[in-house]
């Protein structure tokens, strides 16, 4: 039931964003705060009714949309086998600066070695061409 | 190289209404890509095309990959004549989209973004779900990669905020 769960996960974030606790969300709502925490963990198979209460308590409409199903491109699936998932977990536990600025530090480091590299051909080059 | 905090106070102090977009955006998001450019989204309203050029003039925008010495008249009137352009300045390589295939204009883009301080300043940032229909969008071969990439990165979000509940 990947919906359900997609739409439980929007009532967290309804909750979050109103600034709500789960159980000032539960009063609101006309349930309890244990009811609350196990539709946010995606337990159970709520009904859309009790889905917009939840929302509505928090102060949002929920809507449903028709959207075409996401196409699983199986070349994007395969280039998922190799994404470095420590690589950005470390970035993750960054802040955002640092994320950047590692981006800017990374770039100086390869201009640098882009220029040394440019330097050794070119240097390479001329004791080639330098009579024996 | 790209000079990103001189180059966001310049646009965020000029009052430019813009969007920063593609590597960079994903870059702050949490992804490990690197990138020699940044992507602007930017609005082409009379005022705005106005504060972007007086504020990346002193920045000496010219035409990348053209030859040195052509005329470039940066201004209103040639922004307001092209769409996207693809510069260099003297703070790195700055691509400004006045539409993004599949993501439209900087209206269209404005309800996908999230306000975000980078080096204390308040920059829009196009959000992850729709950095990934962007680049969904586009279509490039080269971009799939990317996609994977950004899809891994959701998930990991997600599994972080699970956690932390």
């Amino acid at each position: 039931m990947h919906d359900i769960l997609e739409f439980q996960r929007l009532i967290r974030e309804a909750r979050f964003r109103s600034g709500l606790t789960q159980r000032e969300l539960a009063e609101r709502a006309g349930t309890s705060q244990p009811a609350i925490a196990s539709l946010e963990r995606g337990d159970g198979n709520p009904t859309i009714e009790t889905l917009a209460r939840c929302a509505a308590a928090s102060g949002f409409a929920l809507r449903m949309t028709l959207e075409p199903l996401p196409v699983r491109d199986p070349v994007v699936e395969r280039y998922k086998r190799d994404v470095d998932r420590t690589l950005l977990r470390e970035n993750l536990r960054r802040s955002v600066d640092e994320r950047l600025r590692t981006l800017s530090e990374w770039q100086i480091a390869g201009d640098a070695l882009q220029r040394a590299t440019t330097l050794a051909r070119r240097t390479a080059a001329r004791a080639r061409s330098r009579p024996s | 190289m790209m000079q990103l905090e001189q180059l966001l106070a310049v646009l965020h102090d000029a009052s430019v209404e813009f969007i920063v977009a593609g590597d960079v955006a994903a870059r702050a998001h949490g992804s490990s890509r690197m990138t020699d450019d940044i992507d602007i989204s930017y609005s082409r309203t009379p005022e705005n095309l106005a504060r972007l050029v007086s504020a990346l003039a002193p920045l000496e925008p010219y035409l990348r990959g053209a030859p040195k010495g052509l005329p470039f008249d940066w201004s209103v009137a040639t922004l307001q004549a092209g769409l996207n352009f693809t510069l260099t300045t003297t703070v790195g390589a700055i691509d400004l989209l006045g539409e993004i295939t599949g993501g439209g204009q900087y209206s269209d883009l404005r309800p996908h973004t999230l306000t975000i301080t980078i080096f204390g300043r308040d920059v829009q940032l196009l959000d992850l779900p729709w950095l990934i229909h962007v680049k969904r969008a586009a279509g490039r071969p080269k971009d799939l990669e990317v996609i994977a990439e950004l899809e891994i990165l959701q998930e990991e979000i997600r599994l972080e905020s699970d956690a932390a509940d």
